[in-house]
């Protein structure tokens, strides 16, 4: 405590008082402006060093949510496919239905192998479907379609399939992978044997018996591998809702790190404010008294 | 004869209250002087007659007042804030070369692997092949400009410290002017408080350069750095130099000064101990805290560096023409850390011959996970965020400090305006007590004029 006061004193608490307000004055409205009270690493270290944690972890999963894009088209895509697919398989065996009894002509069964080889190339055609230039059976390969075509020279069923056996994965979370295509061969082989088989079998005018037990186990094949995409679609949809969750806790985090409390910082700022109009009025009129005043030398 | 004593003792008065008046003015007129102690007039009753009768008043000396522990301490106190405030200011830009928000190293870092993980998703794809490239540019551009801002506040660092030792010489000679001065004044019995106000704001400012210990010697002060190496005795002024000392190499490669004092032949002898002030400051910064960041980030760079190019260069990964890939990154450490692969089409996404796969990207995507056991067993981004907040925590640490020891001084000031400063309300209060001792004593002159008017009006 000191004892004395001089005019310099007071002139000194007094500007040190006021350059101590102003600064809080100004802190306040930088953090109104900017609405961060986070706005350099010295603000609050350790909250800058978990602001930079909560971007990068959001940036990840805003990653991981691209992916889920990519593998929902990509399985979305292989669902539609899959259910033409079924439907091409289904009216190949009531073909083959129709004419596998004694009343069919060789002459029918003829007529109808020009339609069955449509079915054929429908099916290879659908096999080969892209989303966005890249073959949902071929393992999303941009390079050429996966099933050589039927008017290929030596065309066969067996050995059409020329894409990758390599599953695709597309990560989904730190821990989780989402395989989102599937070796076309597995797929498609039994159909397009079958439908091959029939085709001859017709062309040649005779009785397709054989064939329903073998179109019955190619969609068999093919509602198979729709279910296991569809249990993959499924996971990754609760995977975006997860991801949806995950973004948002992460940016309520940020702004708790990060923002500034509005109504505190405003309160903050007119409490400065007024013990700053304080200290100018009680500060001016102090210096302003004077012995000089009252002395008649 | 007795009539002539009251004339000599008003004559007497009129000087002592003259000069008393003039040493208020002078207090007056320094009232806004740095440094300046308010003085007051030492009135004392003169020496009595033979009979023991008063013989009136004398003025001997002007008396200084100051408080010589108030002042060591504002000397110590005054080392504290010269190297905070340098501590501040420094550390301060350190912090802005590491920004938060949408900004800097732990931006880029995610941003790169966000980058490797769409690259995953879209192995051929061109377009993200050149996004993860400019992301590794980006990131490697992040490091080289907060490794070459480190490098640069050392240089920076270095230079201010020839400038202290600069104006610490400044210093020193005028100090050294000054005690030739007050010891020569002092043996012609005049007075010196005015040279030893200038003195103490010298010592103030040479204290803010570097830790001093002083020491009164007959009238002189002899100043001793805190290792106690003389750096002015009497009236002799040590030389503080500072040479590029060719064995102690800076962040930027070019060699950093050495500071000491020069000796009789020339040769300098390095400043030791706890320096203090900005010296020390500067001299911790330099050769200390900013070696300590930029190494964790050359740690970084090399671990970064290290990681991700064993996934590019894996011997089953491909790049997008079948090869195996070649080096993603380049460089020794933060400081030339850059990206080395120049098309995107190198960037080893698939392992095997198959090239859309995904296997080598997801790889390195994976690296964002790995641990390093250089690192402490943290990952990149976690590293990182530690150094991140040792800067912002060694930032604030200085500006606290800094705080405290503006306040600490502002108590100091405070405490020696109470004994040295001139308060106006005193010293016109004295000086209407001065004006109306010379009226007084104008009376006395007055008085014995018309009393010896009167003895000789009897001869005549």
């Amino acid at each position: 405590m000191v004892s004395r006061i001089t005019e310099r004193t007071l002139v000194n608490d007094f500007t040190t008082a006021v350059s101590r307000l102003r600064r809080q004055q100004a802190d306040a409205q930088n953090a109104l402006s900017s609405q961060k009270r986070l706005r350099e690493a010295s603000d609050d270290p350790v909250g800058a060093a978990r602001s930079t944690r909560l971007r990068g972890e959001a940036k990840e999963l805003q990653a991981y949510r691209d992916s889920v894009t990519i593998g929902r088209s990509t399985l979305g895509a292989q669902d539609g496919v899959l259910n033409e697919s079924h439907d091409i398989l289904i009216r190949a065996r009531e073909i083959a239905a129709g004419l596998s009894g004694g009343l069919a002509t060789p002459e029918a069964r003829q007529t109808a192998a020009e339609e069955v080889t449509e079915l054929e190339r429908g099916l290879l055609a659908l096999a080969n479907t892209t989303v966005g230039g890249r073959y949902v059976f071929g393992g999303l390969a941009t390079v050429g379609p996966p099933f050589t075509g039927f008017d290929t020279p030596g065309f066969s069923p067996v050995t059409s399939y020329t894409g990758t056996t390599t599953p695709f994965s597309v990560r989904t979370a730190r821990d989780e992978a989402v395989r989102i295509t599937t070796s076309g061969g597995d797929v498609f082989n039994s159909s397009l044997q079958a439908l091959d088989d029939l085709r001859q079998t017709l062309e040649a005018g005779n009785e397709p018996t054989a064939s329903l037990t073998a179109l019955e186990n190619a969609a068999e094949d093919i509602r198979q591998e729709r279910a296991s995409v569809g249990g993959r679609l499924a996971r990754l949809q609760t995977r975006d809702q997860e991801i949806g969750n995950a973004v948002l806790t992460a940016k309520t985090l940020l702004g708790d790190v990060e923002d500034a409390d509005l109504t505190e910082t405003i309160t903050q700022l007119a409490q400065v404010r007024n013990a700053l109009e304080a200290t100018l009025t009680a500060g001016t009129s102090l210096m302003q008294t004077s012995i000089l005043d009252y002395l008649r030398l | 004869m007795a009539l002539f004593a009251p004339l000599a003792i008003g004559r007497q008065a009129l000087l002592a209250a003259e000069r008393a008046i003039g040493v208020t003015g002078h207090n007056i007129s320094n009232v806004n002087t740095p440094g300046y102690s308010r003085q007051t007039p030492l009135l004392h009753a003169s020496r009595p007659d033979d009979r023991g009768f008063g013989t009136g008043v004398e003025l001997r000396s002007v008396a200084r007042s100051v408080d010589g522990f108030l002042d060591a301490r504002q000397l110590t106190s005054q080392s504290s804030l010269g190297g905070a405030t340098t501590g501040r200011q420094l550390l301060d830009r350190l912090q802005a070369l590491f920004p938060v928000g949408d900004l800097g190293i732990g931006n880029a870092l995610a941003e790169f692997f966000a980058s490797a993980n769409a690259l995953a998703d879209s192995p051929q794809d061109l377009a993200v092949r050149n996004e993860l490239l400019e992301a590794g540019n980006a990131l490697a551009g992040q490091i080289r400009s907060s490794a070459g801002g480190i490098a640069t506040l050392q240089r920076e660092a270095d230079q201010r410290l020839g400038q202290s030792a600069f104006e610490a010489n400044g210093i020193l000679q005028n100090l050294a002017s000054l005690n030739r001065e007050i010891i020569a004044a002092e043996r012609g019995g005049r007075e010196t408080n005015d040279l030893r106000d200038q003195r103490q704001v010298a010592l103030g400012a040479l204290a803010s350069h570097l830790s001093i210990q002083v020491v009164e010697v007959d009238a002189g002060v002899n100043v001793f750095a805190a290792s106690g190496q003389g750096l002015l005795i009497g009236t002799d002024a040590a030389t503080l130099t500072t040479e590029l000392d060719p064995t102690r190499v800076g962040l930027d490669g070019n060699p950093l000064s050495k500071i000491g004092i020069t000796a009789r032949d020339g040769s300098v002898i390095s400043l030791s101990g706890d320096i203090g002030g900005s010296v020390g400051t500067l001299l911790g910064l330099r050769d200390t805290t900013l070696p300590a960041d930029s190494a964790a980030l050359d740690l970084l760079a090399a671990n970064l560096r290290d990681a991700v190019n064993l996934v590019q260069t894996d011997a089953a990964g491909r790049d997008l023409d079948g090869n195996v890939g070649t080096a993603f990154f380049s460089g020794t450490g933060a400081a030339d850390f850059q990206v080395s692969l120049t098309s995107p089409r190198g960037i080893a996404a698939a392992q095997g011959a198959i090239l859309s796969d995904n296997t080598n990207a997801l790889a390195l995507a994976g690296v964002a996970q790995q641990t390093f056991p250089a690192l402490g067993g943290a990952k990149l981004s976690e590293y990182f965020g530690t150094l991140h907040a040792r800067i912002g925590q060694e930032a604030r640490s200085a500006d606290d400090n800094a705080t405290i020891q503006e306040n600490v001084s502002e108590a100091l000031a405070a405490q020696r305006e109470s004994v040295s400063g001139v308060s106006l309300d005193e010293e016109f209060t004295n000086l209407i007590r001065y004006q109306r001792a010379f009226q007084a004593a104008s009376q006395i002159i007055n008085v014995s004029n018309v009393l010896l008017d009167d003895l000789i009006g009897l001869v005549r």
